[in-house]
């Protein structure tokens, strides 16, 4: 075999490497030693290595390491090697270079010799040193000099501590936002924030206002942790919470006193202003206005914090919003001057010409590929800024939103507004949780949960004027379903999912769904006691308790409506994350047509009956009691109030009711439409040599198949249902797709003063009626090319474009 | 419509071999770096080429190489599954929309499927709409989407494809 030449040097490394994991003597010692070395010393080795002859291979043992060594362990515990990289532990090396080379010379070139424990992570992890796409040292060269720590900036006169010019501090603070948008955007606090050295000691800062700003920026970072610590709805892919807490330890975070610090210093400034003439303050005005916006900006997020230990929500929150609005009035004024302020020269890494060591940390980073870093521009900072100050500010109204199911409409749609940037999601549900505990007490979930059932479909049991509520045996039931319901977490879960990234929520939807089939068992057992109940208590003559209790649908209702909505945002979340290809689209689209949406309207409209037939019965009683002779004055006022009320509740899910009916119509349009092209030949199949639709359809719906209810349905009913669609001809199939999008259009028209998603959806609907109809008639009928499917104007619906 | 396997008369003949030996290895480095975004390490290379040779094709026209694939088989994630799993597959841009890129995973999940796979994954680049094109055409379903999955902040698709025979009737009952 032929050896290794030089012009491989990189082979040589992978074969120690490799060799390293080998079971062989002493090798997983030199490897680490060989991963130190240089090319040049490599190539020496390799050329000693071809003299070496193949030697015994020793048992590996951790003694002769130097790990058993009673210093080197303490050593390894007290993690002192880990804090200083530059030193080599001073015990325990052993020379086994010899028996490293003899066991190397057994391999063949390239060849592997692999630990079991050495896998895919491990070989992708692993870097070539010396490669500067993967070695992060190889951005210094040895003429360059380490990237100046705070102290040698100082020392070399780099920075200044004392007396900065307005433009100065103004290019600083612009840097520092900068930094801070690009943490939150997903960097490491160490590769943005961090390489500002003022951050490293702000009390060594003289200069009153950049100091106060600095201590600022850092008590935010402490706040903004918490608060994402605390909403745990972060994936290593949204953020980094991990920074160098030695850096931020170094001086202790105090929160409570910054609002009052910055305000100090904004005031004196301020005097300082008046004292200039017009012309010359308006820098200084400039600086004065960034610290203000600091100061709200902080004080906002810091109450967010706060609010769990808020006495009133209300309060609390109203606090928050007068701070996002003062900041967010501020926002244009700085937007305005960051020309004022010094720029970041073209080409350097740095975001400031001063104060800043873009590469301070880039060894201290985990050994893996460095990721490239990119600190935002300022204008688009501030964009970011505004954007997320105006974020929190519809954050805030998540504290009108009392009852779940008017919660969970408010998370889906924030979701789909602010679902990119991690603080929003968390400040969300910290607002939320603070909310719903100061508002139900100490036993939240339960509480707030039969609060939701009552805001729902109002059951008479959990009426507490209702005689029937204080039943013992209705209790008992109740307890016992809350109870479950809330240790089983669902409920909570699918509002704490709707925070997560997009992409995660359709995974933990997945998850989700399954956990509702328990649930759904009890509530149907919970709504057959309740009739049981009102057998027993007909028999017992007490008409009132058992009226309240018979048809009780109220719970499964409940249960059934909630599971409805998750598998509707699983399934058409695949859309937005692009995971369909056109040719599933057919099967996608039938689901929710022949089944899911028609389960939701009938939810609703059930639920809407039963309230309806609530209050009937309730004027009823009114009546019969007015007419009993209890007709005083309060009595008159009571019934002359009440049906004014009860005409604005008859049909509280109206708007809904009407929105499903056009979803339905748009995915009757889409699966027809998809049937006709499929049938039409414009439709890019699988080969079939691998694809099997059973399995993909099976695949698709695998997380509903745990439910009771709905069934599932399997592949072979919806090859039958297609296929006796797909017995009409390409036109007539075009056509009843037309009809669909128009009934669409119709429904969506009847909307009064229509959302933008309506007026989208209408749109959709529209454009996909008009194309339907030209494709019936027999356009472009030789081109057999499948149509471009555009989703830009909604998420579950594209406009459907022939090119 | 469909993608065409066979190559259109006048094109260059192509062969396909699997990876054999050493001096390989630069050939298939300089394919697939052409076409990431990310470097691998020699690492990676290694350990795919070496623990399966057999699952390391390389199509060729004469001497030179003009396409490669690398995949592995294990069932180290679920002892029940035998899972495959495309690494990497790389055409030469000169010899693209050949059906070079298509024979390659062909030849992989059917060598797969020989060695008992119960499922083929991979992940590709959400952006590479020519890759996803392939992989749809071939019944791969894309089943997860994974953020800012790679170092240049682009997010990834993981793609499953189902072979054996056993789990197809599984699922829905």
């Amino acid at each position: 075999m032929q050896g290794i030449t030089t012009e491989q040097p990189t082979d040589f490394q992978a074969a120690t490497a490799a060799a390293a994991a080998a079971a062989a003597a002493a090798a997983a010692a030199a490897a680490t030693v060989s991963a130190m070395r240089t090319k040049s010393e490599s190539r020496d080795l390799e050329r000693e290595r071809e003299g070496n002859s193949i030697s015994e291979q020793d048992e590996w043992s951790v003694s002769e390491c130097g790990f058993n060594d009673p210093e080197v362990q303490r050593a390894m515990r007290g993690g002192s090697a880990a804090e200083d990289i530059t030193q080599y532990p001073i015990h325990g090396w052993v020379d086994v270079t010899q028996e490293f080379h003899e066991a190397c010379a057994e391999l063949l070139p390239g060849e592997l010799a692999q630990d079991m424990l050495f896998g895919l992570f491990e070989a992708m992890s692993a870097i070539e040193i010396m490669d500067p796409k993967m070695d992060v040292g190889m951005g210094f060269d040895k003429f360059d000099l380490p990237p100046p720590s705070f102290e040698a900036a100082v020392a070399m006169g780099a920075i200044k501590l004392d007396a900065l010019e307005p433009a100065e501090l103004i290019g600083v603070f612009d840097a520092l936002f900068a930094c801070l948008v690009s943490w939150l955007e997903g960097n490491s606090m160490d590769q943005v924030l961090f390489t500002c050295l003022y951050l490293h000691a702000p009390s060594q800062i003289q200069d009153k206002a950049l100091r106060v700003f600095c201590i600022a920026v850092r008590n935010l970072i402490v706040v903004i942790k918490n608060i994402i610590i605390l909403a745990a709805v972060n994936e290593e892919e949204d953020f980094q919470l991990y920074g160098n807490s030695a850096l931020l330890g170094a001086e202790k975070a105090q929160p409570a006193t910054i609002a009052g610090q910055l305000k100090d210093v904004e005031d004196e400034l301020v005097r300082k202003c008046k004292k200039l003439p017009p012309a010359e303050d308006q820098n200084l005005m400039a600086v004065v206005h960034r610290l203000r916006f600091m100061r709200h900006l902080f004080q906002a997020i810091y109450q967010v914090e706060l609010m769990a230990s808020a006495e009133s929500a209300e309060e609390a929150v109203n606090e928050i919003y007068k701070n996002l609005n003062v900041a967010s009035e501020l926002l244009p004024l700085i937007k305005r001057t960051i020309e004022r302020g010094t720029q970041p020269v073209e080409g350097s890494e740095a975001p400031n010409p001063m104060g800043f060591s873009p590469r301070i940390h880039d060894r201290s980073q985990p050994p893996t590929f460095p990721r490239s870093i990119k600190i935002r521009e300022r204008p688009a900072s501030y964009q970011f800024l505004e954007e997320m100050v105006a974020r929190f500010k519809y954050a805030c109204k998540v504290i009108r939103h009392k009852d779940y199911y008017s919660a969970l409409n408010f998370f889906i749609e924030y979701s789909r507004k602010s679902g990119h940037c991690i603080l929003s999601r968390s400040v969300l549900q910290n607002l939320f949780s603070s909310s719903i505990r100061l508002a139900h007490g100490k036993q939240s979930m339960k509480r707030f949960l039969r609060h939701s059932v009552q805001a729902f479909n109002s059951p008479p049991v959990l009426n507490l004027k209702h005689p029937v509520a204080s039943d013992p045996k209705v209790q008992q039931h109740l307890e016992t379903f809350f109870r479950y319901c809330t240790n089983m977490n669902t409920f909570n879960q699918f509002i704490r999912l709707c925070g997560f990234n997009r992409a995660r929520q359709r995974d933990k939807l997945a998850h989700l769904i399954e956990n509702f089939d328990p649930l759904q068992v009890d509530a149907v057992r919970l709504d057959s006691l309740m009739n049981q109940l009102a057998n027993e208590r007909a028999m017992e003559g007490n008409e009132l308790h058992a009226t309240a209790l018979k048809h009780s649908t109220h719970f499964s209702t409940w249960v059934l409506y909630n599971c409805f909505r998750a598998m509707l945002i699983y399934l058409m979340s695949g859309f937005e994350l692009e995971l369909y290809a056109v040719h599933e689209f057919l099967y996608i689209y039938w689901y929710p047509y022949e089944f899911l949406v028609g389960f939701l309207v009938s939810a609703l409209t059930r639920t809407e009956n039963i309230l309806l037939a609530q209050e009937e019965y309730a004027e009823h009683q009114s009546k019969l009691q007015v007419n009993g002779g209890g007709g005083g004055a309060g009595g008159k006022n009571r019934k002359a109030a009440k049906p004014k009320k009860n005409k604005k509740q008859q049909r509280p899910y109206r708007q809904e009711i009407i929105y499903y009916h056009a979803l339905l119509s748009l995915c009757g349009g889409m699966y027809k439409a998809m049937g006709a092209l499929t049938k039409d030949g414009r439709v890019r199949l699988p080969m079939s040599k691998f694809d099997n639709e059973e399995i993909r359809y099976n695949r698709r719906f695998a997380p509903f198949v745990p439910l009771t209810s709905p069934p599932p349905v399997s592949y072979a009913e919806f090859k039958s249902i297609r296929d006796h669609m797909m017995l009409s001809s390409v036109e007539e199939l075009y056509s009843v797709a037309a009809k669909h999008f128009d009934q669409a259009r119709n429904v969506l028209e009847s909307i009064q003063n229509p959302e933008q998603e309506i007026l989208d959806l209408l749109q959709i609907a529209r454009t996909n009626f008009v194309v339907m109809n030209v494709l019936a008639r027999g356009h472009q009928k030789e081109l057999k090319r499948q149509p471009e499917f555009d989703f830009s104007k909604h998420t579950y619906f594209p406009i459907i474009k022939l090119k | 419509m469909n993608e065409s396997k066979q190559s259109p008369p006048g094109t260059p003949e192509i062969s396909y071999t699997v990876f054999n030996d050493e001096s390989q290895l630069k050939a298939i480095q300089g394919l697939i770096e052409k076409e990431l975004s990310e470097p691998y390490s020699i690492y990676t290379y290694r350990y795919f080429v070496y623990n399966w040779p057999q699952l390391c094709i390389l199509a060729q026209h004469e001497e030179r190489y003009v396409g490669v694939i690398v995949c592995k088989i294990d069932h180290l994630s679920n002892p029940e599954l035998w899972q495959g799993y495309i690494a990497m597959l790389a055409v030469d841009p000169e010899y693209r929309r050949q059906g070079i890129g298509s024979t390659l995973v062909e030849k992989a999940i059917e060598m797969m499927k020989a060695e008992q796979a119960d499922e083929i994954a991979l992940e590709t680049e959400q952006s590479n709409k020519a890759a996803l094109r392939l992989y749809d055409s071939l019944g791969f379903i894309r089943e997860q989407r994974l953020l800012r999955y790679y170092i240049n902040g682009v997010d990834a698709l993981r793609l499953n494809l189902t072979v054996s025979r056993r789990s197809s009737d599984a699922s829905l009952s």
